[in-house]
């Protein structure tokens, strides 16, 4: 008779030397591991609670202005630089690394200054357009301190030398302006399109559509394909131009109008929009009839947006207030930022790493807010950092309990930004009712409810 | 422009007649045509002889597929659908945690120990005949360093282990306690606590235990500190820890069942059984259930959220002196033994408590009466070999036989033979009490009169544990970040339910959402898709009064000679009823508000009613025309009156 008796050897459960991690052993059988769901969705539970404990998304406040910021333009192949320009005509170059003003440049317009952006042809330039009817091309590195530093108390003896590189001076205050990725051309926005060269003084083109009579808010050159030009206009169009033929190709006419308008940075036909009605919209050009989808969150008008440098994020900012953080193709529950001091939230941006979103208010203070709030901004190690990954994969698997759901979506809503929304609601469900019973009293068939998404685009025009 | 779109295209096409976002469908649909047709000659001159895990397949598919197994199950032949949806889910997720179950094996057999066993070289050796002293001598000295007598005084003396089985606390009789550990072969701590001690139980680790003394449940720490006097424990006579909700448990003389919190302290619930004395209470691992044995052959199921037994069942004529639960993989928590003063041991199928699966008489048994010593006692190992422990000897027996009845027995008697043998030990003093297997090894020590005997049963120990859940081998940060572990993943104590036993490895499904009215009911509409008139009878705002007034219909009604013919009147005098102008007015008038006017006409219509309806009446002949009105005075003139 041969007996053998259960015997585990040491060697294969004892750490080898000293100090050495005391080797583990895995037993799959779920025999093994009573209650495994149970204390699983524990686990998700806490890791939901923990996420929201540790959602601190604000950083800083970045000040400097005096009036309301309403452009801001991060610097091309720099993760820290961010140019932002206020209604008091000053810009200032913030390091949002090291938090303080790397360039500053006082009374660089008459009025507002509208619309700011960085040359990618030329490093260091910078160009501003403004209500005084003028566009001004700056040399940053001029300007630039040798610590990189601006002291506030700069006396007026360095702003004497605070001169733009070129002054382009128009008919019309200009509202926007972008320049185009790898020639010196830059376009403006006022009551009509403009297109100028950087050695010529006067507008190599000007564009208009035939029947319109509109002043352009916004435009915004196509990021892969350079020569496409977008704006969004008071006449509650979205045109799409060719500078090469200089013709308006494609006019779509809104329900609403729309304040800003962003280029996906990788999906080359996709643009959102951010619209006077409170929502936002992702187009595809290639199907202007519909929007691929509906971004409903915001209870006032959307003042900008920008996507995040990896094209699965954007931000947008409002005049409730508010900044929120959307995932492409998430039409709702978007992340929400406020704060007791922040006003209007006139520009919003994403810094280029994607870790951070920055936002322009009224009052003047450029904010820079975590992209996920509950990021730690410090060094995480790898263990911690595997932690995370699976409090992550917890939370998105368990999403559909109750309870594990409920605490991972509420936000704690400012008081006039939830009943504002509550009083949105109630005119949203009168007005839909309504409706339901004027069907409801037509003839059979007579009048079928039109879908969300066809009623965004009224007319189409090429 | 057009490079533009040519640029769109080639990462992602758009679709057609779609509205949402482009090309999100078709790309799936490109992936699911070329899981049905592989076109790669490779993977298909594989496929034939390779094959992906079980449980890495998906799982619908492994339920569809042409296995032998279970999952094949159709039950369309159940009518009620919500029964057949649990059936099939259950099935479903049953085979699912087979193959689980399997690849677990297939993974776990290839490395680290490997169980222990008894061969037999002819069909004429039994197993039985073996005496520990064969054993010892067969394995070798390191391999039966479980085999152990220790002699002490003040028995008899139960013992536990750990849940990693390295830690065996002992607990004598008239209070000598001690906890070591037998592997290393140190002590922790001893006690001579000089009253009644009655059990013993290690909480979360070996850091804390507790023992029930003869007044209150004491608990102390690894050093032997007395930490806590829980005294709302009274005279307890048995312990057990529910380790994934920190709960102690005691049962006692009053028939009183407290759990407490051991992690914040506070007493959860002390539920009253009342049946008298408990005699035995162990847990069922998989479900937290508790299961009680009483004096009168009670079997009782408790969880700390129902005041009443979840299950009440009449186990024996006598008392019921143990209770075990199978957790062993094969059953998980399904079968259970009892053991009881009438002589027997009796293994049940908790899916069906009405006649237990095998029931034998034991030889020596019965005895119960000594001082201190119970009568039988029975445990499970992991392997599901249940040890009977009566009057001078222990007995082990090994599953499949246990839990089926013998062949040719007659299927209404529910007493039969016993199992066959697999071991046998005897005791050297009686009384003796307490198995315990030893988690993780194939040692099961018994406490006696004497001390306590440590013998070595082949195959009893599950060869492969587990790192996360116990770690026989584990070190001190090991252990404290398990127990930091344990208390954040603890279980709240609602989460108990019997019903978790019948599935095991997996939550009961949640409940489908049922409306208040009940199941087939039409979901409401929403408030503000309700009609005006339904959203003010829900807001509570609706004035039902003159709502069903209609005196002509009752009119009408009694007139009628049958039911068809009553229905045809009830329309018409409802069409005449409607052109009534008064009526008009009210119906014109039905606001929410409260009118005096309203209220005075309705009032007239009432009296006008009134007297119409006498009229009838005495034109009947019914009713006496001056019956219940009251006498005016100029009655007195009304001819033949006096």
């Amino acid at each position: 008779m041969k007996i053998k008796v259960l015997q585990h050897s040491p060697t294969d459960h004892l750490p080898a030397r000293r100090g050495d991690p005391t080797p583990t052993s895995r037993n799959l059988d779920p025999d093994m591991h009573p209650f495994a769901r149970a204390r699983e969705r524990m686990r998700a539970l806490n890791a939901a609670k923990m996420d929201r404990m540790f959602a601190k998304p604000f950083v800083a406040a970045l000040e400097g202005h005096i009036d309301g910021v309403e452009a801001m333009a991060r610097r091309p192949n720099s993760l820290a630089e961010v140019a932002s320009a206020s209604w008091d005509g000053e810009i200032i170059v913030h390091d949002i690394a090291r938090r303080n003003h790397v360039v500053k440049i006082d009374n660089a317009h008459k009025g507002k200054i509208s619309g700011i952006c960085w040359s990618p042809y030329e490093e260091n330039r910078l160009l501003s357009c403004g209500s005084d009817m003028s566009v001004k091309i700056w040399d940053t590195a001029n300007l630039r301190d040798g610590d990189g530093d601006v002291s506030m108390e700069a006396g007026p003896s360095k702003f004497q030398k605070q001169k733009p590189v070129a002054v382009f001076n128009g008919k019309f205050a200009f509202n926007s302006i972008d320049h185009h990725r790898h020639d010196p051309i830059f376009a403006t926005a006022s009551s009509l399109l403009q297109v100028w060269d950087e050695t010529k003084t006067t507008p190599i083109s000007n564009i208009t559509h035939p029947t319109s009579h509109e002043s352009i808010s916004s435009l915004r050159f196509a990021p892969s394909e350079p020569s496409v030009l977008a704006s969004v206009g008071s006449d509650r169009t979205f045109i799409l131009y060719d500078i090469r033929t200089s013709t308006a190709e494609r006019r779509t006419i809104l329900s609403f109008r729309a304040n800003a308008l962003s280029w996906s940075p990788t999906f080359p036909t996709t643009v959102l929009l951010a619209s006077e009605d409170h929502n936002l919209y992702t187009f595809d050009l290639r199907q202007l009839k519909t929007p691929t989808q509906i971004y409903k969150g915001h209870v006032s008008a959307v003042m900008s947006c920008d996507w995040s440098p990896t094209g699965t994020e954007f931000v947008s900012g409002g005049w409730d207030r508010t900044v929120r953080i959307w995932k492409e193709g998430v039409g709702k529950q978007p992340e929400i930022y406020h704060t007791k001091r922040m006003q209007r939230v006139l520009s919003t941006l994403y810094s280029s790493d994607a870790r951070y979103v920055l936002s322009g208010s009224d009052e003047g203070n450029v904010r820079i807010w975590k992209a996920r709030a509950s990021d730690k901004l410090a060094v995480v190690n790898t263990r911690e950092k595997a932690a995370m990954e699976y409090r992550d994969a917890l939370r998105e698997r368990w999403k559909f309990d109750d309870e594990i759901g409920k605490v991972s979506r509420s936000r704690r809503i400012p008081k006039p930004v939830h009943k504002t929304h509550l009083l949105k609601h109630t005119m949203l469900d009168a007005r839909r009712v309504k409706e339901e019973r004027r069907r409801k009293h037509t003839r059979a068939g007579e009048s079928k409810p039109t879908a969300e998404r066809k009623k965004v685009v009224i007319e189409e025009q090429s | 422009m057009d490079s533009l779109f040519a640029k769109a295209d080639a990462i992602r096409p758009v679709a057609k007649g779609q509205h949402g976002r482009p090309g999100k469908h078709s790309i799936k649909k490109a992936k699911a045509k070329e899981d049905t047709t592989p076109s790669d000659a490779t993977a298909l001159s594989v496929r034939a002889h390779t094959s992906i895990p079980r449980s890495l397949q998906p799982q619908e598919t492994s339920a569809s597929d042409s296995t032998p197994s279970s999952s094949k199950q159709k039950f369309n032949h159940i009518k009620n659908p919500k029964l057949r949806t649990h059936l099939t889910q259950s099935s479903s997720r049953s085979s699912h945690i087979h193959s689980l179950r399997e690849d677990a094996s297939l993974l776990t057999d290839a490395l680290g120990a490997s169980s222990g066993q008894v061969e037999c070289d002819g069909p004429l050796e039994r197993t039985w005949r073996l005496s520990q002293e064969d054993i010892v001598k067969e394995v070798g000295a390191e391999a039966a360093r479980g085999r152990r007598e220790w002699v002490l005084d003040g028995g008899p003396y139960r013992s536990r282990y750990t849940r990693n089985g390295r830690h065996l606390g002992i607990v004598g009789r008239n209070g000598h306690v001690a906890s070591f550990d037998w592997m290393a072969g140190t002590m922790h701590s001893e006690l001579q606590l000089k009253e009644t001690c009655r059990d013993f139980t290690y909480l979360h680790d070996h850091t804390h235990f507790a023992v029930a003394q003869k007044k209150h449940v004491f608990i102390y720490d690894q050093n032997g500190v007395e930490l806590h006097r829980l005294a709302s424990h009274i005279e307890p006579s048995r312990l057990e820890f529910l380790p994934y909700h920190w709960l102690l448990a005691s049962v006692g003389n009053t028939g009183h069942l407290v759990y407490q919190d051991t992690s914040t302290g506070a007493l959860l619930t002390s539920l009253s059984t009342r049946l008298g004395p408990t005699l035995s209470l162990t847990q069922n691992p998989h479900s937290a259930v508790l299961y009680l044995g009483h004096t009168n052959g009670t079997l009782t199921l408790w969880t700390p959220n129902l005041s009443t037994p979840a299950v009440r069942l009449q186990a024996h004529l006598g008392g019921v002196t143990s209770v075990a639960v199978d957790a062993s993989s094969g059953s998980a928590g399904r079968y259970v033994a009892t053991a009881g003063m009438d002589g027997f041991v009796k293994v049940w199928d908790c899916r069906n408590w009405g006649k237990c699966v095998r029931g034998w008489a034991v030889r020596s048994g019965g005895g119960g009466g000594t001082k201190g010593g119970g009568g039988i006692e029975v445990d499970f190992s992991q392997k599901g070999f249940l040890a009977v422990v009566s009057g001078g000897s222990v007995n082990v027996y090994t599953p499949p036989t246990t839990r089926s009845p013998p062949p040719n027995s007659d299927p209404s008697s529910q007493i039969t033979v016993s199992p066959p043998l697999y071991l046998t030990h005897p005791l050297p003093h009686r009384p003796s009490t307490s198995p315990r297997f030893s988690p993780f090894h194939d040692v099961l020590t018994v406490g006696h009169a004497a001390g306590l005997s440590s013998i070595l049963v082949p195959g009893a120990g599950n060869p492969h544990f587990d790192s996360t859940e116990a770690d026989p081998f584990e070190g001190r940060k090991a252990r404290r970040e398990r127990e930091v572990r344990g208390l954040l993943d603890k279980l709240s104590p609602e989460m108990i339910t019997l019903d978790a036993s019948l599935t095991p490895g997996a939550l009961a499904p949640p409940p489908k959402q049922t409306l208040p009215g009940g199941e087939g009911k039409v979901p409401e509409l929403p408030y503000a898709r309700m009609t005006r008139i339904d959203r003010l009878k829900a807001s509570g705002k609706y004035d039902e009064t003159g709502e069903n007034e209609d005196p002509d219909v009752e009119m009408g009604d009694a007139e009628g000679t049958d039911g068809t013919k009553q229905e045809k009147l009830k329309e018409k005098h409802k069409m005449r009823g409607k052109s009534k102008s008064t009526k008009r007015y009210l119906r014109k008038h039905r606001k929410n508000v409260i009118d005096p006017t309203t209220v005075a006409i309705r009032a007239k219509l009432e009296k006008q009613r009134e007297e119409r309806r006498r009229e009838v009446d005495v034109k009947r002949g019914i009713v006496n025309e001056d019956a219940g009105r009251k006498k005016s005075a100029l009655d007195r003139f009304k001819r033949g009156v006096k």
